[in-house]
């Protein structure tokens, strides 16, 4: 099933000057491995802002940025980035930036010698690469370890590295792909609070991520990708709305899960309730989890119920997959 | 019509094509190089011959001041073609030649296979042709130094010391020959280090292999030639093969009785070989999981 959602547009206040046309469109994109379909069939278009691309390991998130920032090539279709192709079209390439998922690093460089030597390769001067280089460092917050060695740079910092060379030479596209990953809370803000500066300045972002929360961190306009199709496009409050409104089981484990199950089976919003015999916790299938959520602690209070633990088996991205291809 | 909420800023950068496009590939690969460890030290020392040579030359044109040195046989002091051809074709400086392969070389394309950074030069903007002549030319850059450069240090230092160009104007060719033979050694080292390079990704590994394949291509050669009594099997050693060559360039003997375009074929294969398989390995990552 592909689900379509609507673009949220707001109506004008002018005579349309400020129309927005797509900046990256695909044409029936599609790449495989051999055996392996990475992408099928993808036609889209993303504008200026910032544009999640969401989906499990393995969904075709990888394969697809790379094929939007020109590094392989698509077996069928097309993608353009302002009306050129993008394949092969390496001065394109200027005015994109681009983070990679995998660690990128010359080890025994220093941060600096990192971003200059790969700002060498856009063809500024010398005092452009050096005056760029320290720009991208202060935003990233990595002056000060500027002249440290890559090798001694946490997680965080490489991560930071990493962004800052896909934004070091100013472009007006940037793909990052899973920025987000292995990151520490600190450490997530600070990349969140980055790109969305970058949106400010009228930038085009695309963010790849397997978490749904740290995409709607960042923005209302996501892509679902599975299984290398897209199924779903728009705004993320559709999306989060068929999550609040597709059955959840929720576990339970209590010191009394036969007297809580009596008590939830009154509620219409609880469809069914099931007991794990082998883990000894209690199963609630709802379909509205704000009301069963503010009805859970009354019960505990209530009843004077123990709790051990509450779990969400199925609140993960591939259930919200699972949900909307309706399996 | 609608009309959508977000702006959008016009990007005001450039789309620059430089001229030189490999230029900071090759510049980062020398610096690189120049960093490890000892190497300006052995760098130095594979210079040593080409000292020798000059030194030779000095003392060629003045026999009489030496005389009390040189006890019979002054002929390998004749600088001649064979002098050039001796000094291009020795085995000491093949040896130092793959050294500074080992040295130079052997991290060009595998460090950056370890480091995942192809990904980042293929998103910028460089073609897969820049970022191999880049590396090439980090190669060219050490190699020419120790054959290029020497070779015409020699010829002018020849007429300088003699005070005339009765040398160049005897061996007029003498300078294509060594400009010829310098581009050769150098255009196969680099696409011989380059495709060991790209086999790996760790660099002692590398390392290993192109100082392997061209001592062992010389010992099979000679087990070959020993098992079956021909003089063809000289064909397989790398070694042999770019002597050859030399000879025919400095218009010399050719050292081993077999055909020498032979042994350009050999190292020609050997040259479209690496590059087939540079376009293969080269290229951006792919995602498979």
């Amino acid at each position: 099933m592909l689900i379509r959602c609507l673009l949220v547009e707001k109506e004008g206040q002018g005579s349309g000057d400020h129309q927005v046309t797509a900046v990256i469109q695909t044409q029936n994109l599609s790449k495989w491995y051999g055996n392996v379909l990475g992408l099928n069939d993808v036609t889209l278009e993303i504008e200026a802002g910032i544009t999640g691309i969401l989906g499990p390991n393995g969904a075709g998130k990888s394969t697809f940025l790379k094929l939007i920032t020109g590094q392989i090539k698509s077996n069928i279709g097309s993608v353009t980035i302002d009306g050129q192709r993008v394949w092969n079209n390496f001065s394109l390439f200027s005015k994109i930036g681009f983070c990679p998922e995998q660690d990128s690093f010359f080890e025994e460089m220093t941060g600096w010698q990192f971003l200059t030597s790969l700002l060498r390769l856009y063809h500024f001067s010398t005092a452009e690469i050096e005056e760029k280089a320290d720009k991208a460092l202060e935003i990233v917050e990595l002056t000060e370890d500027k002249h440290r060695a890559v090798r001694s740079y946490s997680r965080g910092m490489r991560q930071r590295l990493k962004v800052a060379q896909s934004i070091a030479h100013d472009p007006a596209i940037i793909i990052l792909d899973e920025p987000l990953n292995g990151l520490d809370p600190l450490g997530r803000r600070k990349i969140i609070r980055l790109i969305k500066e970058y949106k400010g300045e009228g930038r085009t972002i695309v963010v790849s991520s397997h978490v749904l929360p740290e995409i709607e961190a960042m923005t209302n306009q996501i892509i679902l990708i599975h299984q290398g199709k897209i199924f779903a496009q728009g705004d993320i409050h559709y999306i989060r709305d068929l999550i609040e409104t597709h059955p959840h089981i929720i576990s339970i484990k209590c010191s009394d899960p036969r007297q809580l199950a009596q008590k939830f089976i009154q509620h219409d919003f609880v469809l069914k309730v099931n007991f794990d015999q082998k883990k000894g916790s209690l199963l609630v299938e709802t379909n509205n989890r704000d009301k069963f959520f503010g009805l859970l602690p009354v019960l505990f209070v209530e009843n004077r119920i123990e709790v051990e633990e509450i779990t969400s088996p199925d609140d993960n991205l591939q259930a919200v997959f699972d949900y909307l291809i309706g399996k | 019509m609608t009309i959508k909420e977000r702006g959008y800023t016009h990007w005001d950068g450039e789309l620059r094509d430089g001229r030189f496009p490999w230029w900071p590939i090759t510049r980062m690969g020398i610096k690189l190089t120049f960093k490890r460890r000892f190497f300006k030290l052995f760098f130095g020392l594979t210079l040593m011959p080409a000292l020798v040579w000059l030194v030779g030359i000095y003392i060629s044109e003045r026999l009489e001041d030496f005389k009390f040195m040189m006890e019979g046989e002054t002929d390998f002091l004749n600088v001649n073609p064979l002098y050039f051809k001796t000094y291009f074709t020795n085995e000491f400086l093949l040896f130092m030649v793959v050294m500074i392969m080992v040295f130079s070389g052997a991290g060009l394309i595998s460090d950056d296979l370890r480091h995942n950074a192809l990904q980042l030069y293929f998103a910028r903007p460089l073609k897969k042709r820049d970022y191999l002549t880049g590396k090439a030319a980090v190669i060219f850059f050490f190699l020419l130094i120790l054959t290029l450069v020497p070779g015409v240090v020699f010829i002018l230092f020849k007429m300088i010391f003699a005070g005339n160009f009765q040398f160049f104007v005897s061996y007029p060719w003498l300078i294509l020959s060594v400009v010829a033979y310098s581009l050769l050694l150098t255009t196969f080292f680099a696409f011989y280090t380059l495709l060991m390079s790209s086999v790996g990704k760790n660099r002692r590994y590398v390392s290993i292999l192109i100082f392997g394949v061209y001592f062992f291509s010389d010992i099979f050669s000679a087990i070959f030639r020993e098992i079956f009594r021909s003089q063809y099997f000289f064909l397989l050693s790398i070694k042999t093969n770019l002597q050859q060559i030399g000879a025919v360039l400095f218009r010399q003997r050719t050292p081993f009785n077999i055909p020498w375009f032979y042994s350009l074929l050999v190292i020609v294969a050997i040259c479209l070989f690496a590059a087939y398989l540079l376009k293969r390995k080269v290229r951006g990552v792919e995602i498979i999981k």
